[in-house]
């Protein structure tokens, strides 16, 4: 056994500390073998030395070893240890992409108080960083697609569904209360068809607006929209005017002029 | 990425994929104590920066059984715990150094076609 200074002792504890904490929740690894054998290769690295061994002797054979954080590979790391590795030491998009993630659970949780909506405008604005950078570098979203899209994809259906279906409620309301509706199975024929013809102009609007703006809506939600083109613009026209059409056949054919 | 970082990086890869290998061969030869490895290894050049990454893989490889070890008493100190190869990390040790030999040869190949 080494005599070992107070100062010497000391490091030696701290480093091993260290050690044990990167080491901790390896299930490949253990602990306390890769401990023995750490003890055994400072005892034997300064089995030659006349007196107690002090901190800066010691220090040198700490040094050979390394830091212990960089010792385990990936593939050793618990998955808790790998996801706070790869977020505190990982290539920025990584990171960028844990955080996007992050900052998007954490909206779903602060959702029902209303803050959510800011920390998932925050979550889109780093997926959409992300998703950039990746693209800069020419590279594949690969498994990251499954960090930075959820936000992406939730606020292009927070945008788009409340653009097609809240005006049209909105306007429907004020037609049914401006007319005499009829009563019971007559009635809800009545507002089918006013909701229909409402539905039909509106989204058609809507059609016309979203080839209009077809270059910067895809540019918003890139990458979801990446496949996005006027064609599918068309077809929500083609839709608006089927909807309409079957509403104004149910409103006219009973007869409500 | 700059130019040396790259390199860096690519050699990192490649010598934590070889480390595994570099080990089972230190082992074949018969079997040595951990300081020993650690020595060896750290004798080849650029083969180990950090001499500590070798400790996690000798317990990993002990636990997945390509390794064992046993103590033995030593009069120039403690009792040391010596590493020695198990018929399945024999068996595991030949496939890759012939997988390594395949690399190697066609690296080499496409090096001196490169080269005509």
């Amino acid at each position: 056994m080494i005599d070992l200074t107070p100062d010497a002792k000391e490091r030696f504890e701290l480093y091993l500390g260290r050690m044990r904490s990167a080491l901790r929740g390896s299930r490949a690894v253990e602990a306390s073998e890769v401990e023995q054998n750490v003890r055994e290769h400072v005892e034997i690295a300064l089995a030659g030395a006349t007196g107690p061994v002090d901190a800066e002797r010691l220090g040198e054979v700490l040094a050979q070893l390394g830091p212990p954080e960089r010792w385990l590979t990936d593939d050793d790391r618990p998955w808790w240890s790998r996801t706070l590795h790869t977020i505190s030491h990982g290539p920025e998009d990584w990171r960028l992409s844990y955080l996007a993630f992050g900052a998007f659970a954490l909206s779903l949780l602060l959702l029902p108080i209303g803050v959510g909506v800011f920390v998932l405008i925050a979550a889109f604005a780093l997926s959409r960083a992300t998703v950039e950078l990746i693209h800069d570098r020419g590279e594949i979203l690969g498994a990251r697609r499954w960090l930075v899209l959820p936000a992406i994809w939730i606020v292009l259906l927070g945008v788009v569904l409340p653009l097609l279906i809240a005006p049209v409620a909105g306007i429907s309301s004020l037609f049914l209360d401006d007319l005499d509706a009829p009563e019971g199975y007559e009635q809800i024929r009545f507002h089918a068809g006013v909701i229909g013809m409402v539905a039909g102009a509106w989204w058609l609007v809507m059609a016309g607006v979203f080839a209009a703006l077809m270059k910067p809506f895809r540019a918003l939600f890139y990458p979801v929209s990446a496949n996005l083109t006027r064609k599918h613009a068309v077809v929500l026209a083609l839709v608006a005017i089927m909807v309409g059409a079957i509403g104004a056949a149910v409103f006219f054919a009973n007869g409500f002029v | 990425m700059s130019d040396s970082t790259f390199y860096d990086n690519w050699t990192t890869q490649l010598r934590k994929g070889l480390l595994e290998l570099a080990i089972l061969n230190s082992v074949s030869g018969g079997p040595l104590y951990g300081y020993d490895i650690v020595r060896r290894l750290a004798d080849l050049d650029s083969l180990v920066i950090t001499e500590g990454t070798v400790y996690p893989i000798l317990s990993r490889l002990r636990n997945e059984e390509y390794v064992e070890t046993y103590i033995e008493e030593s009069s120039a100190g403690p009792p040391r715990k010596y590493y020695r190869l198990t018929a399945r990390g024999r068996e595991e040790l030949r496939r890759m150094n012939q997988h390594w030999q395949r690399l190697h040869d066609a690296l080499g190949t496409i090096r001196k076609e490169r080269a005509r």
